[in-house]
């Protein structure tokens, strides 16, 4: 019984770093309708930027800083020279953003090497839980995961900024007519779209390894989450995440986590054939 | 289009196209006098590839469905001829052929539930089918070998009076693999002139329309996605004899994004685009990763250069200055005419 409920609290927590992720992914898809291959390793370079980070200037927190800031940099740049030019064709989006997943990834592999490494979590300290000492720091990730949502839907709903996404995303004639600036959307929904996921990088760095090939696991358990959660329902895609990591948690407490992986993907191609438009659909609005 | 009225445009691509094949046939002798041997191999890999990548061309360019699963076809095609190899042991021609049942059957068993799907979603149904199958080959490693893979030793191709031919000699090899790819892509070419061709267009230009003319949208789905597990079948067949070898690391969907990728760079929807793209990709990867190990860099940048400056790949960006061409000399002749193209 302990063993299940801890690796349900584990599904459970690293579910809520992957929502933060696969909301990245899911803006993109839905304003820009770009299957964006590099999205793992946008995660990916969030782990490279904590490392870097702890490395430079001893201090972990400053990540936090750190990431959001080159992810929107680098994103912006990334929309307005590669992203932008291939726009209308949603084909040509997928060997794009495959081109630019080899080339962040070989970036990193020069930079900062071949092997993976460790980064200890910042918070040292345990506490007794189910029956082992539980790391504090994982319980922290949660904490900051689950405020770094809920900040994202205000801002969604409650900024000049925000309301333009959710415009552009469900007319984008009516909403150039109306003034608001699609480019610029386009570029900062991309910008904001790495962000989440190096964001979610920094988190996950000190639970996970940091690895040049960190995003290629990633990605796909990314996809589903948004596809479960329907395409362009973005509650329903944290939703999903969530759910899959706590479900793949509970099913490895009874068998290995391959079968768990395998159950999941099970689960998502039920829900492609019977609910194509997501789990959750008639559930929100 | 009559012989006569050959315009300049078709007769240079005729040149070209004899000069291609001649190559092809020359490589065992040629190849070893220019550079060494073991690019005749590299030619017979990239001509297995081709032939991969055109199985995505057959659903992308000619259906309108993007595949990103081709691979678990092929790990099929390769499964099918190590296991029956090793663990049956049969001999080359039934193996071969357990590769290509193996590998259109999962098409037809994946198929009927993928083509119920289009666009995004058929993309990430054959993702996951692809992913399953890879997580199952890895954990059933009494059966696959996992990661590790399936080595067996070959079995001849033929044996006539004594006399014995099979892949150990480089030259045999090489000829089989070629008459392989050339028997498929001529199928395909011959598929595409025929009326089952012609239907395959129409769904991908409007499958609406397509179903208003009478045409059993969902069936014809179904064959083009078998088809195209035959095509990756027999690369991934070709690939076990090839290498002599079979593992699940060929079934990730790393493996399919490649073949999406050479196939989309090359020029969707044409015969020879697969094989252009497979090329450019492969002979960089051989080039460059001997001088330098980070040769992916390049492949990445090729990647995003072509989609951006030819959105309709090597060979598209290629059709297009030869019609100019032709419109050219058409001008200068006075007969602007526009011509019925019922090829894309």
């Amino acid at each position: 019984m302990d063993k299940l409920l801890l690796l349900a609290t584990n599904g459970l927590i690293w579910g809520l770093i992957i929502a933060l992720i696969a909301l990245g992914l899911a803006i993109i898809f839905g304003l820009l309708d770009i299957i964006n291959l590099a999205h793992g390793d946008f995660f990916m370079i969030g782990t490279v930027i904590a490392w870097a980070t702890l490395q430079q200037t001893g201090n972990f927190w400053l990540a936090f800083l750190a990431a959001p800031l080159i992810g929107c940099i680098l994103g912006a740049l990334i929309q307005r020279t590669v992203i932008q030019p291939i726009r209308n064709v949603a084909a040509l989006s997928i060997v794009a953003t495959f081109g630019l997943s080899l080339i962040l990834q070989e970036s990193v592999r020069i930079t900062f090497g071949p092997t993976p490494r460790r980064i200890l979590p910042p918070i040292q300290t345990t506490i007794p839980l189910f029956g082992v000492d539980y790391e504090v720091y994982r319980l922290f990730a949660a904490a900051v995961a689950i405020a770094l949502l809920v900040a994202f839907f205000l801002f969604l709903h409650h900024t000049k900024l925000g309301t333009w996404m959710r415009a552009v995303r469900h007319d984008r004639d009516t909403a150039i007519a109306m003034g608001i600036p699609a480019q610029r959307v386009y570029v900062i929904t991309f910008a904001f779209g790495f962000a989440l996921a190096a964001v979610g990088g920094v988190v996950a760095a000190p639970i996970t390894t940091v690895d040049f090939r960190g995003g290629v696991d990633i990605l796909p358990f990314c996809f589903m989450a948004v596809i479960i959660g329907g395409l362009g329902n973005l509650p329903g895609t944290a939703a999903a995440a969530i759910l899959l990591a706590f479900l793949e948690g509970i099913i490895q407490s009874v068998a290995n986590p391959t079968v768990a992986r395998i159950a999941s993907l099970v689960l998502m191609s039920a829900v492609l054939l019977l609910r194509p438009q997501g789990l959750f659909k008639g559930l929100t609005r | 289009m009559t012989g006569a009225a050959l315009t300049r445009a078709a007769l240079i691509e005729r040149a070209l196209m004899i000069a291609f094949a001649a190559f092809l046939v020359a490589v065992p002798w040629i190849i070893p006098a220019l550079i060494n041997s073991f690019w005749v191999s590299v030619i017979a890999e990239i001509l297995i590839w081709s032939l991969f990548a055109a199985s995505v061309n057959l659903l992308f360019g000619y259906v309108g469905l993007l595949s990103f699963g081709q691979a678990l076809y092929f790990g099929f095609g390769m499964y099918g001829v190590a296991i029956g190899i090793d663990m049956f042991g049969l001999s080359f021609w039934p193996a071969f052929g357990l590769g290509i049942v193996a590998a259109m059957a999962m098409a037809l068993l994946t198929g009927v539930f993928a083509v119920r799907l289009t666009w995004h979603y058929f993309a990430i149904i054959t993702v996951v089918f692809s992913l399953i199958f890879y997580f199952l080959a890895l954990s059933n490693k009494w059966l696959t070998g996992g990661d590790d893979g399936i080595n067996f030793s070959l079995p001849p191709t033929f044996s006539l009076a004594g006399k014995q031919w099979s892949f150990t000699d480089s030259t045999f090899q090489y000829f089989f693999i070629l008459a392989t790819v050339a028997l498929c892509f001529w199928l395909m070419h011959r598929l595409m002139e025929s009326p089952l061709g012609k239907a395959f267009l129409a769904i991908r230009d409007n499958d609406v329309r397509a179903s208003l003319i009478g045409l059993n949208v969902y069936l014809l789905r179904l064959v083009a996605f078998v088809l195209a597990g035959f095509l990756a079948g027999v690369a991934g067949a070709l690939f076990a004899f090839f290498g002599r070898y079979a593992s699940a690391s060929y079934m990730f969907y790393h493996v399919s994004g490649e073949a999406v990728v050479w196939a989309i760079v090359g020029g969707a929807g044409t015969l020879l685009g697969p094989i252009v793209g497979t090329s450019i990709f492969i002979v960089i990867r051989e080039v460059v990763s001997t001088h330098w190990e980070h040769h992916s860099l390049i492949v990445g940048v090729m990647a995003i250069v072509v989609v951006m400056f030819a959105p309709k790949g090597i060979v598209g960006l290629w059709r297009g200055w030869l019609e100019r061409l032709d419109e050219r000399g058409e001008a200068a002749a006075g007969t602007v005419e526009r011509k019925l193209r019922t090829e894309p």
